[in-house]
């Protein structure tokens, strides 16, 4: 063995189905790292909870009180979906990986389209109030509310600020607020809704996608 | 005194640093914040009525810290795991149940704080406006309560399952238990719900809930007994967790490691509480709605039944307008709204010489006639014309100012005329029988006595029936005319002939065409 073997260990081979598309291994592992195949198992119990809602009875189908259950269940998918914004490696990931903002960008937009599509497969054929364009634009705007949040709280702190958004939804619900940053609240075609969710939704992915999350925790000082 | 020992004595440093560190501390202000917009609000709008606003604290406040209390819970009981210690705090001669105690703690310290500081503030602005009565007691207990048991649930989740999704999945777990609860307040029938009861939501109560009757403490007691139940359980469980951990065969070990005396405190615990839940389960079960709301047998004090003694607030002079204390803000507008419309009926036969509020009955609002309760209408001799809160007054609750007073004086005027002038409320013929609306004479007769005291012109309800037929025999243009004829007439001249003839407009007989 020479000096130089032992200055340069050469690195474990890569498993043979991964040697021909390193780029689809980096996705995996960045997330596995974000735990991400947990986050879609906690989304499927979101749409779940949905779905047994509407079957058994636990919420209104029509009327003033329809959306409060679902509303919940969407803040608490996009809450869930924020979580995977955090890094266990913290700074010397940032340091070290070039394609991180790219990677991190990716999985938020891949994220969201999971949610969505989950929540809308749990109630397909259910008729759920406000359907599909309601569920999205919430999922999406208190996504965006998340991201932001994970800047300042660190990403396993940043389902706070979405759920009491969600919470205070809840009351511009009962009062009939008519504000577009209350886009829960507002018919599906509300076009001020719509901008009010997907502006928050970019500030947050291209806030997040530059800066990421904070890396040391809002507790930890 | 070595370390050890210091340590084992003095567990109140621990909490103190507990306390001071708490992730809740970063939570307060956003849970003020929601406090304000949401509970705060929700119980100014309210009539100010101790009974009343108080229920906002086991509704709207419960959805604002009770989620929070779970997902922050979670968080402070995985911190060991999350900071990857679970190794380095296992060889500290402080037991697990210790540290988790202190963790827990201190969570609690500063959730019911809040919880208590917002309570503090609802109560201090209903004492400023309320003119009777004083703060309820019980909405209070059950509601640190069940502050205390969504905490627990997401300590003990977070203690068994640390993971990053624990904290957001407790906090919508509870959110959703308490949307269902909610859900199932609103729906409740006279029959009851077990689950409706045990949970602290409730529909918003009639605006004189507690005024007349007392609001007998049953169900929040079952509620206390249930959610405490369920704390005491779950903090058993969390006792037993480090035994719990091993397999079959190493759960002597398991025992030996946790201890013996902890053990047993901890199946003490699970049992206690499990018996407390269920027992509370079955209780509510048994609930009967009365006139002073949700009565458990087992748990009622018959005392509470009687009627709360008190010394009406009146104005006026020939015509009194009498009204509880409580509602004693509103007299002045009642007296105003309708002096000018007594005025105009006084030495009629029928009418009424006093109007005087009734207790509306929390039954009522489920659809229950209860026995013993003056009814909304005229009744007596000399006739006594009675209203209730929710139907007279309830327009004027919250921000007065805001309210079209106008409209308001309206309303309120022409349910008195119409109690004159139609009767007791005819009801249609079958099982789902509407109240009939007073007939074209009776329209026009209390559309002209409105115009002639200056009101704007009542409305009643639906013009056609589905038919396309007029609902009450004429057209609303045939309405107006008559009533603006009728109106023409002089004070003395349209008295005279409501003298002679309002037995006959009261049966219905009189037509359109007949009057003057």
């Amino acid at each position: 063995m020479t000096t130089t073997d032992l200055q340069k260990p050469s690195a474990p081979a890569a498993p043979a189905r991964w040697r021909a598309a390193p780029g689809i291994r980096l996705v995996w592992l960045h997330w596995r790292s974000r735990r991400v195949p947990a986050a879609i198992l906690a989304l499927a119990v979101c749409g779940g909870v949905l779905r047994a809602a509407l079957e058994w009875g636990w919420l209104f189908r029509t009327g003033h009180f329809a959306q409060e259950f679902p509303m919940i269940i969407e803040g608490g998918a996009a809450a869930v979906l924020v979580i995977t914004a955090h890094s266990p490696f913290g700074e010397p990931e940032r340091t070290a990986s070039r394609w991180l903002p790219y990677l991190r960008l990716g999985t938020v937009l891949a994220m969201t389209g999971v949610a969505i599509g989950v929540l809308q497969l749990a109630v397909t054929g259910a008729s759920l109030d406000g359907g599909i364009l309601v569920m999205a634009r919430n999922v999406i705007g208190v996504t965006g509310i998340g991201l932001l949040s994970s800047l300042v709280t660190g990403g396993l702190l940043a389902w706070v600020l979405p759920m009491a958004y969600i919470a205070f939804a809840e009351y511009a619900l009962l009062e009939s607020w008519t504000n577009p940053w209350t886009w829960p609240v507002r018919p599906p075609a509300d076009r001020g809704a719509w901008l009010c969710a997907c502006a928050v939704f970019a500030a947050g992915v291209v806030a997040f996608t530059i800066r990421g999350a904070r890396t040391r925790l809002a507790d930890d000082s | 005194m070595t370390a050890v020992a210091l340590s084992r004595s003095r567990p109140a440093p621990v909490l103190r640093i507990e306390i001071r560190r708490s992730v809740v501390l970063w939570a307060v202000p956003l849970l003020l914040a929601l406090f304000y917009f949401d509970s705060f609000r929700t119980a100014a709008g309210f009539p100010p009525v101790w009974t009343v606003r108080s229920s906002v604290i086991t509704s709207q406040m419960i959805s604002d810290f009770g989620p929070f209390a779970a997902g922050l819970a979670a968080w402070a009981a995985s911190r060991e795991g999350r900071r990857k210690t679970v190794d380095l705090v296992a060889t500290t001669v402080r037991p697990a149940w210790a540290r988790q105690a202190s963790a827990l703690g201190a969570t609690l310290f500063w959730l019911v704080l809040a919880f208590l500081a917002g309570v503090a503030a609802i109560y201090i602005d209903t004492a400023l406006n309320a003119t009777w009565g004083g703060p309820p007691l019980w909405p209070v207990a059950a509601g640190v309560v069940e502050v205390g048991t969504f905490a627990v649930i997401g300590f003990t989740a977070g203690a068994l399952f640390p993971g990053r999704f624990t904290a957001p999945l407790a906090a919508i777990g509870t959110f959703l238990l308490a949307e269902i609860g909610f859900h199932a307040a609103l729906q409740m029938n006279p029959e009851g719900s077990t689950y409706a009861l045990l949970s602290t939501a409730t529909a918003v109560p009639l605006g004189d809930n507690g005024v007349f009757y007392h609001v007998a403490p049953d169900v929040a007691i079952a509620q206390v007994m249930f959610m405490g139940g369920i704390t005491v359980a779950l903090l058993g469980l969390l006792t037993l967790a480090p035994a719990c951990r091993v397999s079959y065969r190493g759960l002597l070990s398991g025992v030996d490691r946790v201890g013996r005396g902890l053990c047993v405190a901890g199946i003490a615990l699970l049992a206690s509480g499990v018996a407390a839940s269920s027992t509370a389960y079955a209780l509510a079960g048994t609930a009967k709605l009365t006139v002073s709301g949700w009565d458990i047998p087992a748990l009622h004090d018959a005392a509470s039944d009687q009627p709360v003694s008190y010394t009406p607030d009146c104005a006026g002079t020939s015509f009194r307008v009498c009204m509880h204390p409580a509602f004693s803000g509103f007299l002045s507008d009642a007296n105003t709204a309708l002096q000018p419309v007594a005025a105009e009926i006084a030495g009629l036969p029928g009418a009424p010489v006093r109007a005087e509020e009734v207790p509306s009955g929390e039954g009522v609002g489920h659809g229950l006639v209860l026995p013993g309760l003056p009814r909304a209408g005229l009744s007596g001799t000399p006739p006594v014309y009675t209203y209730i809160s929710d139907d007279g007054l309830a327009p004027l609750w919250g921000s007065p100012a805001a309210v079209d007073n106008a409209g308001w004086r309206a309303g309120f005027q022409q349910a008195f005329l119409t109690a004159l002038v139609t009767g007791p409320p005819h009801a249609g013929p079958g099982p789902d029988a509407a109240v009939l609306s007073p007939t074209a004479a009776q329209q026009a007769v209390i559309t002209a006595l409105m115009t002639a005291v200056g009101s704007t012109a009542p409305g009643f309800g639906e013009d056609m029936t589905n038919t396309g037929q007029p609902a009450a025999g004429a057209t609303p243009a045939q309405i107006a005319a008559a009533a603006q004829r009728f109106a023409s007439l002089s004070p003395a001249a349209r008295h005279a002939w409501l003298a002679a003839n309002l037995p006959a407009l009261r049966a219905g007989t009189v037509t359109l065409a007949q009057l003057p």
